[in-house]
């Protein structure tokens, strides 16, 4: 407990101590932390995106001609058990002549004498998928039986549409992690300058017999803090351009920009912390081989 | 126990030792002295394992350097002090903070250290001047706090690099006392210098070194 409080003391003291460095790595930290935390909202705003276009997404299934309402409710609790599949409405002969009616304005019995128009429902699909909307096993699942006639969707649109959610994902993917191994290089490069200042200090814990743990341990605990300090001074920043840009953007295009902050804090200081211990821990293990 | 048996050791660039078979007993005081580069750094290093030997081994107590692992060194080395002849004092910490730094490692409490140092202090005649950085403090007072630092956690063995090698005659003939006195209560000492004259009359071992072996 002695050795840990010491370790912790050593660490804070050391904030002050290499005050320099500490700024250049907070400053590194700090722009990692903008870059990804505006990524993270670009991608949850995407998301909330995507998800309001899912919920367009639907799929028209038509039955064959004397395919009876009970028959058509057996199926439909069937479909349901297919994976993706949110609801789905059943849409009766009647429904399907009030629909004809409201949209063409005429009254299909009048002028056919009598209703021709099938049984048929929609599906609407399941919007929370982790990635993109796959339609064609959804499809061929539903053409195995025998009673559908006829299926309508937007195939093209939603594969284009779940093309570019995927690709989008990708690059946020590829940009985080490189914004992230940059941090952790220049963490690392700051801390191995302060390291080799501290050369007669780490030389002198060897030799009474510190453990590795307890020589790294004060230059971690730097890193964590320089970390800690980045996550808070990179929340106000994205929060308060976030307030400018809802403003701004609120006025123009009636888009509300979401974001969840105790969720931004969250993955900033978790990343903040990861990318401060990593760059930390990698330098000083260099010095110590 | 200290023995050293068969060891050789060679740098890459040259030097370092060969052959030597040496044992010291606890609480002995030995001498080595030698000519700067003739192998007695090497033979403290291959000691506190800073170095590990090419050929033969070394036993100090329960740690032999063929066995021992890496993470184990430490545990060798909080039983072994080191002194050195640039003291190697932390300049960014006073005397009080660089003397209790051993007992931070080996996890003392802050009451324990503040009375263990405070002590040290006294007894190496430092006393009022426990917030002097080293640069405030003289040679003879630096030397002086290196060996308290090394003592403070009590060690079974004491290393000595040429501790006397920037101290006047006075300081030099202090530190050598202050050493036999810790012999006496029983610490192994090993000291190595290049001062002939001044170990000549103190009534110790002393181990001769040349190119890199002992001279017999």
């Amino acid at each position: 407990m002695n050795k840990f409080i010491f370790i912790l003391a050593e660490g804070f003291k050391n904030v002050w101590r290499h005050k320099s460095s500490a700024v250049s790595s907070i400053f590194s930290i700090y722009l990692t932390l903008i870059v990804s935390g505006s990524l993270l909202i670009v991608s949850q705003n995407t998301n909330k995106l995507i998800e309001y276009l899912r919920d367009k997404y639907k799929i028209e299934v038509f039955f064959k001609e004397g395919v009876t309402e009970k028959r058509v409710t057996e199926l439909v609790e069937d479909f349901k058990s297919i994976n993706g599949v949110n609801s789905i409405t059943i849409i009766s002969k009647k429904d399907a002549e009030r629909i004809f009616k409201s949209q063409f304005g005429d009254d299909i019995l009048s002028i056919l004498g009598y209703n021709p128009l099938p049984i048929s429902c929609v599906i609407n699909l399941k919007k929370d998928w982790p990635t993109r909307i796959d339609l064609k096993p959804i499809i061929s699942s539903l053409r195995k039986y025998r009673e559908v006639d006829e299926i309508n969707h937007q195939g093209k649109l939603i594969s284009r549409i779940e093309n570019y959610y995927e690709t989008f994902l990708r690059v946020m993917v590829i940009i985080v992690s490189i914004t992230l191994i940059i941090a952790v290089f220049i963490i690392s490069n700051t801390v191995r300058l302060t390291v080799l200042s501290k050369r007669e200090l780490i030389k002198s814990l060897q030799l009474i017999g510190a453990t590795k743990w307890f020589v790294k341990g004060p230059f971690i605990i730097e890193g964590l803090v320089h970390g800690l300090i980045a996550t808070v001074l990179s929340l106000y920043t994205i929060i308060g351009i976030l307030n400018f840009s809802k403003y701004l953007i609120y006025d123009l295009t009636r888009f509300d920009i979401y974001y969840d902050q105790l969720f931004i804090f969250q993955v900033l200081l978790s990343l903040s912390m990861l990318v401060g211990f990593v760059g930390a821990n990698r330098a000083i293990s260099r010095f110590l081989k | 126990m200290i023995k050293i048996d068969n060891v050789s050791y060679s740098y890459a660039k040259g030097g370092g030792v060969s052959n030597i078979n040496l044992t010291i007993n606890d609480g002995e005081f030995v001498f080595l002295i030698g000519p700067t580069g003739s192998g007695k750094t090497t033979i403290l290093r291959l000691l506190y394992m800073d170095l590990f030997p090419k050929a033969g081994k070394i036993t100090i107590d329960k740690f032999d350097s063929q066995s021992i692992k890496k993470r184990k060194v430490p545990y060798l080395r909080r039983r072994v002090g080191v002194i050195f002849q640039n003291y190697h004092l932390l300049e960014d910490r006073n005397l009080f903070e660089n003397i209790a730094l051993p007992l931070h490692v080996l996890g003392y409490d802050k009451e324990e250290i503040i009375e263990l140092v405070n002590e040290s202090i006294d007894e190496i005649g430092l006393k009022g001047k426990e917030t002097h950085y080293p640069y405030e403090l003289s040679g003879g007072e630096q030397q002086r706090a290196c060996i308290a630092r090394a003592l403070i956690k009590d060690p079974d063995i004491i290393l000595a690099d040429e501790p006397t090698g920037n101290l006047d005659p006075v300081a030099s003939f202090e530190v050598i006392k202050l050493m036999e006195e810790i012999s006496k209560e029983g610490t192994s000492i090993l000291m190595a210098s290049h001062n002939y004259n001044l170990i000549k009359s103190r009534g110790h071992r002393i181990v001769e070194m040349q190119n890199g072996s002992v001279r017999h």
